[in-house]
C-alpha cells in the first residue's frame, strides 16, 4: 500500500534524474583543431551543485517539516482561535495601522548621525554600508508595491516592469545633461508624470483586450528600450550616463550622502504606500479586485474596465519611473543593464512571495528577496571568524552560503512556482485569496 | 551585386530566420489553442534541445569517433526527445494543477520554469557562450546552391526544407487525423471532450511533448546557423517566437507561421537598413502596430468571452 503511494514520485525523480543527468554529471570538451566536441565523466561538477544547494535543501526540510508538524497538530488553527493572535490580525485591517510597516523600515537605521555625533566619535548606528543596503530594499519596496497595484490587484501580468524604471532614471539623467538647473526633486513629479503617460500609452492598444497581451507587450516595451538606450550616442551606449554632480542627492543639513539617499527613498516609499493602500481601499482598488477575480462580470455590473485597467497600470509605471530617478540621483549613474529581464522578474518574485493583492506582502517579499542572499553571502566570513561555529558548521555549507547568490535567479525561479502550486496567495495573504486563485 | 540579387537575398534570409521562428512559435501557439495560457518556458526548451544536441553528438564521438552525418543525426534525435521530455516535465510538475486557477497563476508558474531552466544551465554547464561543434555544420555551411545570382547554402535549404516538410505533416496530423480531432476538441471545450471519451490529459501532454520536439529541431538549426550556445538564447528566441504567435494571432496554426515569416523579413530588412543592433525595437514597433490595427492578430478571428 505504502509502496504504490510513492511510485509515481519514485518514477519522477529518477525521470528527472535522467533527463538532468548529462548537464550535471558529464562536461563538454571541445577539441579545437578538429573542431569537435567530446565530452568527459566530471562528477565533481554535480556534486558540486549539489553541495552549493545543500542550504537550500537543508531550509526547504525544515519548511516541509514545519508543513507536516501544523497539519499533525493544526497549530495554524489554534493560533488563529487565540485571543491575542486574534487582536494582532485585526490591527491589519484597521484603517491607519498600514503605516506601522513603512514606518518601521524608516525608523528601524536610525542612522540620522549629525556631525556632531560623528565629531563626538560615537559609534554609527549603522554603518554606510548597511545603509546603501537598506536604501536598496527601499527602493525595490518601491517597485514591489509599485507593480503589486498591476499584477496583485488587477490581476494583470507585466513582465517589463523595469523597462519603466529605466524610462525614470533615463529620463532624468537626459534631461538633466540639457537644463542647468534640474535636481532629482523637480525630476521626481515629471518623471512621475511621464512614466504614467508612457504606461497610459502601452497600455492603450492592449488592455481592449483580454488575455496576457500586456505581459508580452511591457517585455517587449522593455527590451525595446534597451535596445534602443544601448544602440543611440546620445544615451552614452553600454557606458550609460554620468549625472551631473548638481542634481544628485548631496549631503544635506548634517546629514552624510548615503543618509540622505536613504531618508529620500523612506520617505518616498512611506509616501508610495500611503497613497496606494487610500487608493486600494478606496472604490477604485474594489473596481480593481472585481476585475480580478471575474472581469466579465465586473464589466456587467458596471466597472469600466478598460479605464481601470489603464488606471493601474499607468500608476504601476508612474511609481517605478519614480523609483528610477531615485535611483538615478542616488548612484548617479545610469546604464542599459538597469532594464535587464532579471530585474522585472526579480520584482515579480518579490510580490508573488510576499502575496499578490497585498502591499504589505509586497514590501515583505521585497525585504526577504533582497536581505536574504545578502546577509547570507556576509555569513561565511562571520562563521569563519567564531572558532565554535567554525567547529559546527561543515566546510560545503560554508561554500554554499558564499554561492548562494550565484543561485538567486534559479531559486527565484523555483520560489515562483512553488508559490504557484502550494502557496498561490503568498506568505500574507488569506485563505479567500487562495480560494479566488485556485479555483475560477 | 544588382539590386534585384540582394532584395533576393534579403527575403532568403528572412524566410529562413521566419521558418526558424515558425518552429518555436508553433509550440507557443499549440499549448496557447489547448490550454490558453503562455508557455513562457517554451523558449527554455529550445535552448535545453540545442544543449542536449551537443552533448549527444559528444557522447557519440566518444563512443564511436567522429561520423558526421550519423552523429548529427542521432544527436538531433537525442534533442527532440530530451526537449520533450522537459516539456512534458514542465507540464507535470508546474501546470497540470494549474489548468483550473487564475490565469495568472500558470503563467507565473511558467516564468518561473523559464527563470530555473536558464539558470540551470547557467550554473551546470557554462555561463559563457559554447561553440557549436563546427565539423557537423562545416558540410552544409561551406556548401552552396546556386540558382541565377542567388546562393543558398545547404544550411539554408535544409531549414527550409525541415521547416516545410514538419508544416505540413503537423497541418496534416491536426486537420486529417482522429488524433488531430482529439486535440481540436480538447482545445475547443476540455470538459465537453472528455465526456466524449478523449483523454484530455494525455492529449495535452502530448501538445507539450510535440511542441517541445519541434522547438529541439528549431534548435539545433540556430545552433549550426550561429555556431553558438548560450544559456539565454531560448530567452530571445522565445521572446521572437511569440511575438510572430501574437502578430498572427495567438492560438492559430497557420497565423503563427505567418507571422514568423512577417517577423524574419522584417528583421532581414532591419539588419540591412539599421544594423542587427536594432532588430528588437523594430520587432516592438511591428507588434504594436499590429496590435493597434488587428488586435487578435492577423488570422486571429474573435471568440465570445466565456465567464
Amino acid at each position: 500500500m505504502r509502496m504504490a503511494r510513492w511510485r509515481p514520485y519514485l518514477l519522477g525523480l529518477l525521470g528527472l534524474a535522467a533527463i538532468t543527468f548529462p548537464f550535471l554529471w558529464l562536461q563538454l570538451a571541445p577539441d579545437f583543431d578538429k573542431n569537435t566536441v567530446g565530452v568527459v565523466w566530471a562528477p565533481q561538477h554535480g556534486l558540486e551543485f549539489f553541495g552549493d544547494m545543500s542550504t537550500v535543501f537543508v531550509i526547504g526540510f525544515l519548511i516541509w517539516v514545519g508543513v507536516q508538524v501544523n497539519r499533525r497538530f493544526g497549530l495554524d488553527k489554534a493560533l488563529a482561535a487565540n485571543a491575542v493572535w486574534q487582536k494582532a490580525g485585526s490591527i491589519w485591517t484597521h484603517s491607519w495601522a498600514w503605516l506601522v510597516v513603512p514606518l518601521i523600515f524608516l525608523i528601524v537605521p536610525l542612522s540620522i548621525r549629525t556631525d556632531a555625533m560623528r565629531a563626538a566619535g560615537t559609534a554609527p548606528w549603522v554603518s554606510t554600508s548597511t545603509l546603501g543596503l537598506f536604501t536598496f530594499v527601499g527602493l525595490y519596496m518601491l517597485l514591489a508595491v509599485g507593480l503589486n497595484i498591476t499584477v496583485g490587484m488587477t490581476g494583470l501580468l507585466v513582465l517589463g516592469y523595469a523597462g519603466f524604471y529605466a524610462f525614470g532614471a533615463y529620463f532624468f539623467a537626459l534631461s538633466q545633461q540639457y537644463f542647468s538647473f534640474f535636481p532629482w526633486w523637480l525630476a521626481a513629479p515629471l518623471a512621475f508624470v511621464l512614466g504614467g503617460g508612457v504606461g497610459y500609452l502601452l497600455g492603450l492598444p492592449c488592455l481592449r483586450l483580454r488575455g496576457d497581451y500586456l505581459a508580452i507587450v511591457t517585455l517587449g516595451f522593455a527590451e525595446a528600450f534597451r535596445e534602443l538606450m544601448r544602440n543611440l550616442d546620445v544615451t552614452g551606449g553600454d557606458k550609460g550616463i554620468v549625472l551631473k554632480d548638481s542634481s544628485i542627492f548631496r549631503a544635506f543639513a548634517g546629514l552624510s550622502h548615503s543618509q540622505v539617499c536613504y531618508a529620500v527613498t523612506a520617505l518616498v516609499l512611506v509616501l508610495t504606500v500611503f497613497l496606494v493602500q487610500r487608493l486600494c481601499h478606496s472604490p477604485v482598488g474594489r473596481a480593481w479586485i472585481a476585475i480580478r477575480e471575474n472581469e466579465v462580470a465586473a464589466e456587467a455590473v458596471g466597472v469600466p474596465v478598460v479605464q481601470m485597467k489603464l488606471l493601474a497600470f499607468s500608476l504601476s509605471a508612474a511609481i517605478a519611473a519614480v523609483a528610477g530617478v531615485i535611483y538615478g540621483a542616488k548612484d548617479g549613474f545610469v546604464s542599459p543593464a538597469m532594464c535587464e529581464f532579471q530585474q522585472s522578474i526579480m520584482v515579480l518574485a518579490m510580490v508573488i512571495l510576499g502575496g499578490l493583492g497585498n502591499s504589505y506582502g509586497a514590501l515583505l517579499g521585497a525585504g526577504l528577496l533582497y536581505l536574504v542572499p545578502e546577509y547570507l553571502k556576509v555569513l561565511p566570513s562571520a562563521i569563519q571568524n567564531s572558532p565554535a561555529l567554525s567547529a559546527i558548521v561543515p566546510g560545503f555549507v560554508r561554500d554554499s552560503f558564499q554561492h548562494l547568490s550565484d543561485y538567486r535567479w534559479l531559486l527565484f525561479g523555483v520560489v515562483m512556482v512553488l508559490m504557484m502550486l502550494y502557496r498561490p496567495q503568498g506568505l500574507i495573504g488569506g485563505s479567500r485569496r487562495k480560494t479566488e486563485m485556485l479555483h475560477t | 551585386m544588382s539590386s534585384g540579387s540582394t532584395l533576393m537575398e534579403i527575403v532568403m534570409d528572412g524566410i529562413s530566420r521566419g521558418a526558424v521562428y515558425a518552429l518555436v512559435a508553433l509550440g507557443y501557439t499549440m499549448v496557447y489553442g489547448v490550454l490558453g495560457m503562455i508557455n513562457f518556458a517554451h523558449g527554455e526548451v529550445f535552448m535545453i534541445g540545442m544543449f542536449a544536441c551537443v552533448y549527444a553528438i559528444g557522447v557519440f564521438s566518444v563512443a564511436w569517433g567522429d561520423h558526421a552525418l550519423l552523429n548529427l543525426g542521432l544527436g538531433i534525435l537525442v534533442a527532440m526527445i530530451f526537449s520533450a521530455a522537459y516539456g512534458y516535465a514542465n507540464e507535470r510538475i508546474a501546470y497540470r494543477r494549474l489548468r483550473k486557477a487564475h490565469a495568472l497563476a500558470p503563467l507565473t508558474s511558467a516564468i518561473g520554469i523559464s527563470t530555473f531552466l536558464q539558470y540551470f544551465i547557467f550554473l551546470t554547464v557554462s555561463k559563457e557562450k559554447v561553440p557549436f561543434p563546427r565539423f557537423y555544420s562545416d558540410f552544409l555551411t561551406s556548401h552552396s546552391l546556386t540558382i541565377g545570382p542567388l546562393e543558398i547554402t545547404y544550411l539554408r535549404l535544409a531549414i527550409l526544407g525541415t521547416t516545410l516538410l514538419i508544416m505540413a505533416g503537423l497541418f496534416h496530423l491536426i486537420n486529417r487525423t482522429r488524433l488531430g480531432i482529439a486535440l481540436r476538441a480538447t482545445a475547443q471545450d476540455q470538459l465537453m471532450a472528455s465526456l466524449v471519451g478523449i483523454p484530455v490529459d494525455k492529449i495535452i501532454a502530448f501538445t507539450f511533448i510535440l511542441g517541445s520536439a519541434l522547438a529541439a529541431i528549431a534548435g539545433v538549426m540556430v545552433a549550426m546557423y550561429t555556431n553558438v550556445l548560450v544559456f539565454d538564447a531560448g530567452y530571445r528566441v522565445g521572446l521572437k517566437a511569440f511575438t510572430a504567435a501574437i502578430l498572427g494571432g495567438i492560438g492559430n496554426v497557420p497565423g503563427a507561421v505567418l507571422g514568423a515569416m512577417i517577423l524574419g523579413l522584417t528583421e532581414a530588412l532591419t539588419t540591412l537598413q539599421f544594423g542587427s543592433e536594432w532588430n528588437d525595437v523594430t520587432t516592438f514597433a511591428v507588434l504594436m502596430l499590429v496590435l493597434l490595427l488587428r488586435p487578435r492578430g492577423l488570422l486571429g478571428e474573435r471568440v465570445a468571452d466565456k465567464v
